[in-house]
Protein backbone atom coordinates (compact mmCIF):
# COMPACT_ATOMS: atom_id res chain seq x y z
CA UNK A 1 0.00 0.00 0.00
CA UNK A 2 1.34 3.12 -0.53
CA UNK A 3 1.47 6.00 1.42
CA UNK A 4 -0.89 8.09 -0.69
CA UNK A 5 -3.38 5.00 0.07
CA UNK A 6 -2.40 5.27 3.64
CA UNK A 7 -3.83 8.70 3.73
CA UNK A 8 -2.37 11.40 5.67
CA UNK A 9 -0.65 10.44 9.05
CA UNK A 10 0.09 12.57 11.95
CA UNK A 11 4.21 13.77 13.00
CA UNK A 12 4.59 12.07 16.35
CA UNK A 13 7.22 15.20 17.14
CA UNK A 14 7.33 17.92 19.43
CA UNK A 15 7.53 21.27 17.49
CA UNK A 16 10.59 24.03 18.53
CA UNK A 17 11.00 27.24 19.45
CA UNK A 18 13.92 28.01 18.23
CA UNK A 19 16.09 30.73 19.35
CA UNK A 20 17.58 31.76 16.17
CA UNK A 21 14.12 31.39 14.15
CA UNK A 22 16.23 32.39 11.17
CA UNK A 23 18.29 30.27 11.11
CA UNK A 24 17.05 27.77 8.53
CA UNK A 25 17.01 30.80 5.68
CA UNK A 26 20.55 31.47 6.64
CA UNK A 27 21.41 27.62 6.41
CA UNK A 28 19.27 28.03 3.09
CA UNK A 29 20.67 30.78 1.32
CA UNK A 30 24.45 29.58 1.63
CA UNK A 31 23.49 26.30 -0.07
CA UNK A 32 21.22 27.83 -2.50
CA UNK A 33 24.59 30.06 -3.35
CA UNK A 34 26.69 27.40 -3.75
CA UNK A 35 24.59 26.30 -6.56
CA UNK A 36 24.80 29.18 -8.75
CA UNK A 37 26.76 29.40 -11.81
CA UNK A 38 30.10 31.19 -11.14
CA UNK A 39 29.61 31.69 -7.66
CA UNK A 40 32.02 29.44 -6.60
CA UNK A 41 34.40 30.37 -9.16
CA UNK A 42 34.47 33.73 -7.80
CA UNK A 43 34.21 33.45 -3.80
CA UNK A 44 37.73 31.34 -4.47
CA UNK A 45 38.80 34.03 -6.76
CA UNK A 46 37.54 36.37 -3.71
CA UNK A 47 40.47 34.42 -1.27
CA UNK A 48 43.29 34.74 -3.78
CA UNK A 49 44.70 38.20 -1.75
CA UNK A 50 44.34 36.62 1.09
CA UNK A 51 46.52 34.04 0.23
CA UNK A 52 49.34 36.46 -1.67
CA UNK A 53 49.01 38.45 2.04
CA UNK A 54 49.43 35.54 3.80
CA UNK A 55 52.36 34.23 1.67
CA UNK A 56 54.09 38.33 2.19
CA UNK A 57 54.01 37.11 6.08
CA UNK A 58 55.31 34.13 5.72
CA UNK A 59 58.14 36.04 3.18
CA UNK A 60 58.41 38.96 6.10
CA UNK A 61 59.58 36.31 8.42
CA UNK A 62 62.20 34.69 6.44
CA UNK A 63 63.24 38.02 4.94
CA UNK A 64 66.36 36.70 4.03
CA UNK A 65 65.88 33.68 1.93
CA UNK A 66 63.93 36.19 -0.29
CA UNK A 67 66.32 39.00 -0.35
CA UNK A 68 66.60 38.72 -4.41
CA UNK A 69 62.76 39.13 -4.86
CA UNK A 70 62.87 42.13 -3.05
CA UNK A 71 64.73 44.82 -4.70
CA UNK A 72 64.73 47.84 -2.06
CA UNK A 73 61.04 46.80 -1.72
CA UNK A 74 61.49 46.07 2.42
CA UNK A 75 58.97 48.39 3.20
CA UNK A 76 55.73 46.55 0.97
CA UNK A 77 56.45 43.62 3.73
CA UNK A 78 56.31 45.07 6.75
CA UNK A 79 53.34 43.62 8.66
CA UNK A 80 52.35 46.22 10.46
CA UNK A 81 48.41 48.08 10.58
CA UNK A 82 48.94 49.87 6.86
CA UNK A 83 49.39 45.93 5.76
CA UNK A 84 45.99 44.85 7.71
CA UNK A 85 44.25 47.70 5.73
CA UNK A 86 45.92 47.41 2.61
CA UNK A 87 44.10 44.15 2.52
CA UNK A 88 41.31 44.78 4.46
CA UNK A 89 40.62 48.12 2.51
CA UNK A 90 42.11 47.02 -1.01
CA UNK A 91 40.37 48.01 -4.27
CA UNK A 92 40.29 44.67 -5.60
CA UNK A 93 39.16 43.27 -2.12
CA UNK A 94 35.86 45.41 -2.22
CA UNK A 95 35.54 45.28 -5.94
CA UNK A 96 35.62 40.96 -5.50
CA UNK A 97 32.79 41.60 -2.42
CA UNK A 98 30.75 43.43 -4.79
CA UNK A 99 30.62 40.69 -7.43
CA UNK A 100 29.97 38.44 -4.48
CA UNK A 101 26.89 40.04 -3.15
CA UNK A 102 26.08 40.37 -7.44
CA UNK A 103 25.82 36.77 -7.97
CA UNK A 104 24.71 35.56 -4.60
CA UNK A 105 23.23 38.35 -3.02
CA UNK A 106 20.97 39.75 -5.68
CA UNK A 107 18.44 37.53 -5.01
CA UNK A 108 18.03 37.18 -1.42
CA UNK A 109 14.41 39.71 -1.32
CA UNK A 110 13.68 39.92 -5.00
CA UNK A 111 13.27 36.31 -5.32
CA UNK A 112 10.87 36.28 -3.10
CA UNK A 113 8.94 39.18 -4.17
CA UNK A 114 9.18 37.77 -7.16
CA UNK A 115 7.36 34.18 -6.28
CA UNK A 116 5.16 35.84 -3.44
CA UNK A 117 7.07 33.60 -0.80
CA UNK A 118 6.85 36.11 1.64
CA UNK A 119 3.88 35.13 2.48
CA UNK A 120 5.37 31.94 3.10
CA UNK A 121 7.26 32.97 5.33
CA UNK A 122 5.39 34.72 7.36
CA UNK A 123 2.74 32.27 7.84
CA UNK A 124 5.40 30.55 10.33
CA UNK A 125 6.44 31.21 13.97
CA UNK A 126 8.81 34.21 11.75
CA UNK A 127 9.17 37.71 12.35
CA UNK A 128 9.80 40.31 9.90
CA UNK A 129 13.20 41.12 11.70
CA UNK A 130 14.14 37.41 11.61
CA UNK A 131 13.50 37.29 8.18
CA UNK A 132 15.75 40.00 7.40
CA UNK A 133 18.26 38.86 9.76
CA UNK A 134 18.48 35.36 8.09
CA UNK A 135 18.54 36.58 5.10
CA UNK A 136 21.41 39.31 5.72
CA UNK A 137 23.56 36.43 7.55
CA UNK A 138 23.76 34.51 3.98
CA UNK A 139 25.73 38.34 3.52
CA UNK A 140 27.61 38.01 6.32
CA UNK A 141 28.54 34.42 6.35
CA UNK A 142 30.62 35.12 2.56
CA UNK A 143 31.77 38.29 3.24
CA UNK A 144 33.06 37.52 6.76
CA UNK A 145 35.07 34.44 4.96
CA UNK A 146 36.78 37.20 3.16
CA UNK A 147 37.23 39.60 5.57
CA UNK A 148 37.42 38.14 9.36
CA UNK A 149 38.41 35.06 8.82
CA UNK A 150 41.88 35.97 6.60
CA UNK A 151 42.24 39.05 8.94
CA UNK A 152 42.34 36.55 12.12
CA UNK A 153 44.55 34.16 10.32
CA UNK A 154 47.00 36.38 9.46
CA UNK A 155 47.16 37.60 13.25
CA UNK A 156 47.50 33.69 14.29
CA UNK A 157 49.96 32.86 10.72
CA UNK A 158 52.22 36.33 11.84
CA UNK A 159 52.26 34.74 15.46
CA UNK A 160 53.19 31.28 14.33
CA UNK A 161 55.78 32.12 11.97
CA UNK A 162 57.17 34.89 14.35
CA UNK A 163 57.59 32.56 16.96
CA UNK A 164 56.93 35.04 19.47
CA UNK A 165 53.71 37.76 20.41
CA UNK A 166 56.12 40.86 19.95
CA UNK A 167 53.66 41.76 17.09
CA UNK A 168 50.34 41.31 19.60
CA UNK A 169 52.82 43.68 22.16
CA UNK A 170 53.25 46.17 19.44
CA UNK A 171 49.87 46.33 18.13
CA UNK A 172 47.34 44.78 20.79
CA UNK A 173 44.18 46.69 19.43
CA UNK A 174 44.79 45.07 15.86
CA UNK A 175 42.62 42.19 16.92
CA UNK A 176 39.81 44.19 17.54
CA UNK A 177 40.20 46.79 14.53
CA UNK A 178 40.36 43.37 12.07
CA UNK A 179 36.89 42.49 13.96
CA UNK A 180 35.60 45.62 13.95
CA UNK A 181 36.11 46.74 10.26
CA UNK A 182 35.20 43.76 9.04
CA UNK A 183 31.41 43.44 10.70
CA UNK A 184 31.54 47.37 9.94
CA UNK A 185 32.31 46.93 6.11
CA UNK A 186 29.82 43.90 6.38
CA UNK A 187 26.92 45.08 8.06
CA UNK A 188 27.44 47.97 5.15
CA UNK A 189 27.15 45.59 2.14
CA UNK A 190 24.28 43.61 3.68
CA UNK A 191 21.91 46.75 3.77
CA UNK A 192 23.16 48.07 0.63
CA UNK A 193 22.24 44.50 -0.90
CA UNK A 194 19.10 44.00 0.68
CA UNK A 195 18.14 47.38 -0.14
CA UNK A 196 18.43 46.68 -3.46
CA UNK A 197 17.49 43.46 -3.74
CA UNK A 198 13.67 44.81 -2.51
CA UNK A 199 13.71 47.15 -5.29
CA UNK A 200 12.58 44.93 -7.91
CA UNK A 201 11.21 41.62 -8.41
CA UNK A 202 14.22 40.82 -11.00
CA UNK A 203 16.98 39.26 -10.11
CA UNK A 204 19.07 41.06 -13.18
CA UNK A 205 18.49 44.21 -12.44
CA UNK A 206 19.01 44.00 -8.61
CA UNK A 207 22.25 42.50 -10.21
CA UNK A 208 22.61 45.15 -12.36
CA UNK A 209 21.96 47.94 -9.93
CA UNK A 210 23.92 46.47 -7.08
CA UNK A 211 27.51 46.68 -9.52
CA UNK A 212 26.20 50.01 -11.18
CA UNK A 213 25.72 51.60 -8.00
CA UNK A 214 29.26 51.06 -6.87
CA UNK A 215 30.63 51.44 -9.79
CA UNK A 216 28.86 55.04 -10.98
CA UNK A 217 29.72 55.98 -7.20
CA UNK A 218 33.34 55.75 -7.99
CA UNK A 219 33.06 56.99 -11.57
CA UNK A 220 31.46 60.00 -10.15
CA UNK A 221 33.99 60.69 -7.49
CA UNK A 222 37.10 59.85 -10.24
CA UNK A 223 35.49 62.43 -12.51
CA UNK A 224 34.34 65.46 -10.28
CA UNK A 225 38.18 64.81 -8.21
CA UNK A 226 39.88 64.68 -11.01
CA UNK A 227 38.23 67.98 -12.46
CA UNK A 228 38.14 70.28 -9.19
CA UNK A 229 40.29 68.12 -7.20
CA UNK A 230 38.73 68.82 -3.97
CA UNK A 231 38.88 65.28 -1.70
CA UNK A 232 35.11 65.74 -0.23
CA UNK A 233 34.06 64.04 -3.30
CA UNK A 234 35.24 61.11 -2.03
CA UNK A 235 32.37 61.39 -0.13
CA UNK A 236 30.50 60.46 -3.71
CA UNK A 237 32.06 57.00 -3.62
CA UNK A 238 31.37 53.93 -1.58
CA UNK A 239 34.60 52.10 -1.48
CA UNK A 240 36.30 55.40 -0.72
CA UNK A 241 34.35 55.71 2.64
CA UNK A 242 34.69 52.43 3.11
CA UNK A 243 38.57 53.06 2.91
CA UNK A 244 38.36 56.34 4.99
CA UNK A 245 36.54 54.81 7.81
CA UNK A 246 38.70 51.59 7.65
CA UNK A 247 41.82 54.21 7.88
CA UNK A 248 40.09 55.29 10.94
CA UNK A 249 39.98 51.76 12.33
CA UNK A 250 43.50 50.64 11.69
CA UNK A 251 44.76 53.96 13.00
CA UNK A 252 45.87 55.13 9.89
CA UNK A 253 45.74 58.82 8.03
CA UNK A 254 43.06 58.63 5.52
CA UNK A 255 43.69 58.77 1.86
CA UNK A 256 41.52 62.16 1.48
CA UNK A 257 41.55 65.11 3.66
CA UNK A 258 38.04 64.27 4.70
CA UNK A 259 37.38 63.84 8.30
CA UNK A 260 36.43 60.02 8.59
CA UNK A 261 33.28 60.57 10.66
CA UNK A 262 31.77 62.32 7.21
CA UNK A 263 32.31 59.07 5.50
CA UNK A 264 30.64 57.10 8.21
CA UNK A 265 27.89 59.39 8.19
CA UNK A 266 27.10 58.79 4.50
CA UNK A 267 27.47 54.60 5.05
CA UNK A 268 24.87 55.09 7.79
CA UNK A 269 22.80 57.38 5.95
CA UNK A 270 22.46 54.73 3.13
CA UNK A 271 22.43 51.90 5.96
CA UNK A 272 19.85 54.40 7.90
CA UNK A 273 17.44 54.68 4.16
CA UNK A 274 17.74 50.65 3.63
CA UNK A 275 16.42 49.77 6.89
CA UNK A 276 13.21 52.20 6.38
CA UNK A 277 13.02 51.31 2.92
CA UNK A 278 12.98 47.54 3.92
CA UNK A 279 10.59 48.44 6.65
CA UNK A 280 8.44 49.32 4.16
CA UNK A 281 8.98 46.45 1.53
CA UNK A 282 8.99 43.46 3.08
CA UNK A 283 5.41 42.45 4.43
CA UNK A 284 3.54 39.00 4.88
CA UNK A 285 1.03 40.48 2.06
CA UNK A 286 0.90 43.18 -0.62
CA UNK A 287 -1.74 45.80 0.61
CA UNK A 288 -3.28 47.72 -1.92
CA UNK A 289 -4.88 50.93 -0.81
CA UNK B 1 -14.59 26.11 19.05
CA UNK B 2 -10.95 26.52 16.68
CA UNK B 3 -11.04 30.00 16.56
CA UNK B 4 -13.52 32.93 18.05
CA UNK B 5 -13.72 36.40 16.91
CA UNK B 6 -15.77 39.48 18.48
CA UNK B 7 -15.88 42.89 16.66
CA UNK B 8 -13.32 42.69 14.13
CA UNK B 9 -12.19 45.77 12.14
CA UNK B 10 -10.39 46.50 9.21
CA UNK B 11 -10.36 49.25 6.63
CA UNK B 12 -7.50 49.50 3.95
CA UNK B 13 -7.66 53.53 4.09
CA UNK B 14 -10.65 54.69 3.32
CA UNK B 15 -12.21 51.14 2.57
CA UNK B 16 -13.86 48.82 5.23
CA UNK B 17 -12.79 45.59 4.68
CA UNK B 18 -14.09 43.94 7.66
CA UNK B 19 -17.10 45.28 9.51
CA UNK B 20 -17.59 44.43 13.30
CA UNK B 21 -17.54 40.65 12.12
CA UNK B 22 -18.35 38.50 15.28
CA UNK B 23 -17.98 34.38 14.47
CA UNK B 24 -17.34 31.30 16.06
CA UNK B 25 -15.92 28.37 13.81
CA UNK B 26 -16.42 25.29 15.16
CA UNK B 27 -14.52 21.96 14.41
CA UNK B 28 -14.16 19.88 11.09
CA UNK B 29 -14.24 21.71 7.52
CA UNK B 30 -15.92 25.22 7.70
CA UNK B 31 -15.91 27.38 4.34
CA UNK B 32 -15.52 31.17 4.24
CA UNK B 33 -17.50 32.27 1.18
CA UNK B 34 -17.97 35.77 -0.39
CA UNK B 35 -17.92 37.76 -3.50
CA UNK B 36 -14.85 39.75 -4.24
CA UNK B 37 -14.26 42.62 -1.47
CA UNK B 38 -16.61 40.47 0.46
CA UNK B 39 -13.36 40.34 3.09
CA UNK B 40 -12.63 36.72 3.19
CA UNK B 41 -8.67 37.25 2.45
CA UNK B 42 -8.53 40.05 5.22
CA UNK B 43 -10.10 37.73 7.72
CA UNK B 44 -7.67 34.65 6.91
CA UNK B 45 -4.53 37.74 6.89
CA UNK B 46 -5.60 38.77 10.51
CA UNK B 47 -6.43 35.05 11.67
CA UNK B 48 -2.67 34.52 10.83
CA UNK B 49 -1.44 37.80 12.21
CA UNK B 50 -0.44 39.71 8.63
CA UNK B 51 -2.56 42.27 9.61
CA UNK B 52 -3.51 44.06 12.75
CA UNK B 53 -7.06 44.33 13.00
CA UNK B 54 -8.12 48.08 14.38
CA UNK B 55 -10.88 46.81 16.66
CA UNK B 56 -12.23 43.87 18.11
CA UNK B 57 -10.19 40.96 19.53
CA UNK B 58 -10.34 36.74 18.35
CA UNK B 59 -8.22 33.79 19.54
CA UNK B 60 -7.22 30.91 17.58
CA UNK B 61 -6.87 27.53 18.27
CA UNK B 62 -7.33 29.62 21.79
CA UNK B 63 -4.22 32.07 21.09
CA UNK B 64 -5.22 36.00 20.78
CA UNK B 65 -4.83 37.10 17.55
CA UNK B 66 -2.77 40.59 18.64
CA UNK B 67 -0.79 39.09 21.36
CA UNK B 68 0.40 35.43 20.49
CA UNK B 69 0.78 35.13 16.18
CA UNK B 70 3.80 32.85 16.26
CA UNK B 71 2.25 30.84 18.51
CA UNK B 72 -1.13 30.46 15.86
CA UNK B 73 1.61 30.21 13.18
CA UNK B 74 3.27 27.33 14.69
CA UNK B 75 -0.05 25.18 15.04
CA UNK B 76 -1.62 26.87 11.72
CA UNK B 77 -0.86 26.06 8.34
CA UNK B 78 -1.59 28.24 5.82
CA UNK B 79 -1.60 27.46 1.55
CA UNK B 80 -1.61 30.69 0.23
CA UNK B 81 -4.01 31.85 -3.34
CA UNK B 82 -1.14 32.85 -5.59
CA UNK B 83 1.55 30.62 -6.77
CA UNK B 84 4.49 30.56 -4.46
CA UNK B 85 7.91 29.01 -4.44
CA UNK B 86 11.33 29.98 -3.88
CA UNK B 87 13.60 29.27 -7.13
CA UNK B 88 16.40 26.93 -7.57
CA UNK B 89 15.13 24.22 -5.10
CA UNK B 90 13.39 20.93 -5.27
CA UNK B 91 10.31 20.01 -3.86
CA UNK B 92 11.65 18.35 -0.90
CA UNK B 93 14.44 21.13 0.02
CA UNK B 94 11.04 23.44 -0.32
CA UNK B 95 9.01 21.73 1.67
CA UNK B 96 11.32 20.81 4.21
CA UNK B 97 12.51 24.20 4.91
CA UNK B 98 9.11 25.39 5.55
CA UNK B 99 8.75 22.54 8.48
CA UNK B 100 11.81 23.68 9.96
CA UNK B 101 10.62 27.00 9.97
CA UNK B 102 7.85 25.56 11.83
CA UNK B 103 9.95 24.51 14.62
CA UNK B 104 10.79 20.78 13.10
CA UNK B 105 14.39 19.41 13.57
CA UNK B 106 16.37 19.73 10.57
CA UNK B 107 16.21 15.79 9.68
CA UNK B 108 12.88 15.48 10.77
CA UNK B 109 11.47 17.82 8.30
CA UNK B 110 13.53 16.34 5.84
CA UNK B 111 11.62 12.87 6.26
CA UNK B 112 8.41 14.24 6.76
CA UNK B 113 8.93 16.39 3.42
CA UNK B 114 8.93 12.85 1.38
CA UNK B 115 6.11 11.94 3.39
CA UNK B 116 3.33 14.80 2.64
CA UNK B 117 5.00 15.11 -1.22
CA UNK B 118 4.19 11.22 -1.32
CA UNK B 119 0.93 12.11 -0.08
CA UNK B 120 -0.05 15.11 -2.31
CA UNK B 121 0.64 13.15 -5.25
CA UNK B 122 4.47 14.64 -6.08
CA UNK B 123 6.25 11.81 -4.79
CA UNK B 124 7.73 11.01 -8.17
CA UNK B 125 8.66 14.47 -9.25
CA UNK B 126 9.94 15.86 -5.95
CA UNK B 127 13.36 16.05 -7.11
CA UNK B 128 12.57 17.97 -10.17
CA UNK B 129 13.11 21.94 -9.81
CA UNK B 130 10.05 23.79 -9.18
CA UNK B 131 10.23 26.45 -11.76
CA UNK B 132 9.49 23.13 -14.04
CA UNK B 133 6.59 22.26 -12.40
CA UNK B 134 2.89 22.72 -13.63
CA UNK B 135 0.14 24.78 -12.03
CA UNK B 136 -1.38 21.89 -10.78
CA UNK B 137 1.25 20.79 -9.51
CA UNK B 138 2.06 24.20 -7.79
CA UNK B 139 -1.04 23.71 -5.89
CA UNK B 140 -0.33 20.41 -4.58
CA UNK B 141 3.15 21.64 -3.42
CA UNK B 142 1.19 24.43 -1.99
CA UNK B 143 -1.04 22.16 0.44
CA UNK B 144 2.20 20.13 1.16
CA UNK B 145 4.38 22.91 2.14
CA UNK B 146 0.75 23.79 4.85
CA UNK B 147 0.63 20.07 6.28
CA UNK B 148 4.58 19.31 6.51
CA UNK B 149 4.43 20.21 10.01
CA UNK B 150 1.26 18.35 11.35
CA UNK B 151 -0.86 21.58 12.03
CA UNK B 152 -4.03 21.63 13.86
CA UNK B 153 -5.67 23.91 11.71
CA UNK B 154 -5.44 24.78 7.69
CA UNK B 155 -6.13 27.41 6.23
CA UNK B 156 -6.62 26.93 2.46
CA UNK B 157 -7.15 29.93 0.10
CA UNK B 158 -8.60 28.66 -2.85
CA UNK B 159 -7.30 25.40 -3.11
CA UNK B 160 -8.64 24.23 -6.39
CA UNK B 161 -7.90 27.09 -8.59
CA UNK B 162 -5.90 26.79 -11.50
CA UNK B 163 -6.83 22.62 -11.31
CA UNK B 164 -8.19 20.59 -14.18
CA UNK B 165 -11.26 18.58 -13.19
CA UNK B 166 -9.08 15.40 -12.08
CA UNK B 167 -6.34 17.41 -10.49
CA UNK B 168 -9.61 19.46 -8.10
CA UNK B 169 -11.30 15.87 -7.40
CA UNK B 170 -8.09 14.46 -6.10
CA UNK B 171 -6.94 17.93 -4.00
CA UNK B 172 -10.70 17.65 -2.54
CA UNK B 173 -10.40 14.24 -1.92
CA UNK B 174 -7.08 14.83 0.32
CA UNK B 175 -8.54 18.21 2.26
CA UNK B 176 -11.67 15.68 2.90
CA UNK B 177 -9.22 12.66 4.46
CA UNK B 178 -7.33 15.62 6.02
CA UNK B 179 -10.53 17.03 7.76
CA UNK B 180 -12.64 13.98 7.92
CA UNK B 181 -10.64 11.53 9.47
CA UNK B 182 -7.15 13.00 10.91
CA UNK B 183 -8.67 15.80 13.51
CA UNK B 184 -7.25 18.36 11.76
CA UNK B 185 -9.79 21.37 11.25
CA UNK B 186 -9.70 22.65 7.77
CA UNK B 187 -10.92 26.65 6.93
CA UNK B 188 -11.56 26.95 2.93
CA UNK B 189 -12.22 30.51 1.51
CA UNK B 190 -13.28 29.17 -2.02
CA UNK B 191 -15.50 30.60 -4.86
CA UNK B 192 -15.97 27.19 -6.24
CA UNK B 193 -19.36 26.39 -4.01
CA UNK B 194 -19.89 23.21 -5.21
CA UNK B 195 -16.00 22.10 -3.53
CA UNK B 196 -17.37 23.82 -0.31
CA UNK B 197 -20.42 21.81 -0.45
CA UNK B 198 -18.38 18.95 -1.27
CA UNK B 199 -15.70 19.38 1.80
CA UNK B 200 -17.49 21.50 4.25
CA UNK B 201 -20.11 20.94 7.15
CA UNK B 202 -20.11 24.51 7.87
CA UNK B 203 -20.00 28.01 6.22
CA UNK B 204 -19.52 31.10 6.68
CA UNK B 205 -20.64 34.26 4.18
CA UNK B 206 -19.25 37.48 3.92
CA UNK B 207 -20.62 39.76 2.13
CA UNK B 208 -19.14 43.37 2.22
CA UNK B 209 -17.42 43.11 5.09
CA UNK B 210 -19.78 42.04 7.16
CA UNK B 211 -20.98 38.41 8.19
CA UNK B 212 -24.12 37.52 5.63
CA UNK B 213 -24.96 34.13 7.06
CA UNK B 214 -23.06 31.27 9.36
CA UNK B 215 -23.96 28.29 10.73
CA UNK B 216 -23.93 24.47 9.36
CA UNK B 217 -24.74 23.77 5.93
CA UNK B 218 -27.70 21.38 6.90
CA UNK B 219 -29.04 23.98 8.98
CA UNK B 220 -28.97 27.27 7.10
CA UNK B 221 -30.96 25.28 4.45
CA UNK B 222 -33.46 24.27 6.77
CA UNK B 223 -33.86 27.21 8.81
CA UNK B 224 -33.30 30.42 6.67
CA UNK B 225 -36.03 29.80 3.78
CA UNK B 226 -37.85 27.43 1.88
CA UNK B 227 -37.09 26.79 -1.82
CA UNK B 228 -40.36 25.98 -4.11
CA UNK B 229 -40.03 25.99 -7.80
CA UNK B 230 -43.26 27.18 -9.53
CA UNK B 231 -45.20 26.87 -12.37
CA UNK B 232 -48.10 28.70 -13.68
CA UNK B 233 -50.30 29.39 -16.61
CA UNK B 234 -51.68 32.87 -16.40
CA UNK B 235 -50.68 36.42 -15.41
CA UNK B 236 -46.94 36.12 -13.81
CA UNK B 237 -46.33 39.46 -13.33
CA UNK B 238 -49.15 40.18 -10.76
CA UNK B 239 -48.59 36.72 -9.07
CA UNK B 240 -44.94 37.32 -8.47
CA UNK B 241 -45.54 40.88 -7.38
CA UNK B 242 -47.87 39.78 -4.59
CA UNK B 243 -45.81 36.80 -3.52
CA UNK B 244 -42.83 39.27 -3.10
CA UNK B 245 -45.08 41.16 -0.52
CA UNK B 246 -45.46 38.23 1.38
CA UNK B 247 -41.60 38.48 2.09
CA UNK B 248 -40.55 35.63 -0.86
CA UNK B 249 -37.53 36.57 -3.08
CA UNK B 250 -38.55 35.44 -6.64
CA UNK B 251 -36.60 34.69 -9.24
CA UNK B 252 -37.48 33.69 -13.13
CA UNK B 253 -35.50 31.16 -15.07
CA UNK B 254 -35.67 31.81 -18.36
CA UNK B 255 -37.85 28.53 -19.51
CA UNK B 256 -40.91 30.51 -17.22
CA UNK B 257 -39.65 28.57 -13.83
CA UNK B 258 -40.62 30.59 -10.81
CA UNK B 259 -38.32 30.12 -7.75
CA UNK B 260 -39.48 31.20 -4.88
CA UNK B 261 -37.61 31.57 -1.38
CA UNK B 262 -40.47 31.30 0.79
CA UNK B 263 -39.44 32.42 4.76
CA UNK B 264 -39.27 30.26 7.60
CA UNK B 265 -42.61 31.01 8.98
CA UNK B 266 -44.54 31.57 5.73
CA UNK B 267 -47.51 28.90 5.15
CA UNK B 268 -46.85 27.65 1.93
CA UNK B 269 -51.26 27.87 1.51
CA UNK B 270 -50.38 31.75 1.34
CA UNK B 271 -49.18 31.44 -2.48
CA UNK B 272 -52.25 29.47 -3.37
CA UNK B 273 -54.35 31.94 -2.10
CA UNK B 274 -52.38 34.42 -3.86
CA UNK B 275 -52.76 32.29 -7.02
CA UNK B 276 -56.70 32.03 -6.92
CA UNK B 277 -56.65 36.05 -6.19
CA UNK B 278 -54.59 36.70 -9.22
CA UNK B 279 -56.55 33.98 -10.77
CA UNK B 280 -53.39 31.73 -12.38
CA UNK B 281 -53.05 27.87 -12.34
CA UNK B 282 -50.53 26.31 -10.61
CA UNK B 283 -49.37 23.43 -12.71
CA UNK B 284 -46.12 23.15 -10.50
CA UNK B 285 -44.81 23.52 -7.32
CA UNK B 286 -42.41 21.30 -5.81
CA UNK B 287 -39.98 22.07 -2.59
CA UNK B 288 -36.16 21.85 -4.38
CA UNK B 289 -33.33 21.25 -1.85
CA UNK B 290 -31.42 24.53 -1.47
CA UNK B 291 -28.17 24.49 -3.11
CA UNK B 292 -25.30 26.05 -1.82
CA UNK B 293 -25.28 28.59 -4.89
CA UNK B 294 -28.76 29.08 -3.75
CA UNK B 295 -28.16 29.90 -0.08
CA UNK B 296 -25.01 31.98 -1.22
CA UNK B 297 -27.11 34.19 -3.72
CA UNK B 298 -29.84 34.85 -0.50
CA UNK B 299 -27.26 35.92 1.57
CA UNK B 300 -25.65 38.13 -0.35
CA UNK B 301 -28.35 39.54 -2.24
CA UNK B 302 -27.22 38.26 -5.51
CA UNK B 303 -28.21 36.23 -8.67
Amino acid sequence: MTIREKGYAHWDGQLKERRFSWAPITGLGIRLAFRKKYFKFILFSSLVPAVVFLAGIYISERIQDFQYMLRGNRQFLEVNPLYFKNYLCGDFLLFMMVMILVVGGAGLISDDLKHNSLQLYFSRPLSKSGYLIGKANVIVFFLLLLTLVPGLLFIVFKLLFAGSFRFLADYPWLPLAVIGYSLFVTGFFCAYTLLLSSLSKNRRYVSILIFAVYLLSNILFGFFYENYKKPAYALLSLSANLQQVGAWFFRLKPAYAVPWYWSLAVLLAFALAAAVVLNRKIRGVEVVK
Amino acid sequence: MIAEISDLHFSYGSVRALDGINLNLGEGAVGLLGPNGAGKSTLLRILLGFLAPQRGSGRVLGFDIRLEQNRIRRHVGYMPEDDCLIPGMDAVTFTAHFGELSGMPRQEAMKRAHDVLYYVGLGESRYRKLEEYSAGMKQRLKLAQSIVHDPRLLFLDEPTSNLDPQGRKEILELIQDISSKKDIHVLISSHILPDIETVCSEVVILNKGRLASQGKLAELRELNYRLYEIRIKGDGDGFGAKIKALGCRVEETEDKLIKAYVPADLDTREIFRVAREENVQVRHFVRSRTSLEDLFARSVGVD
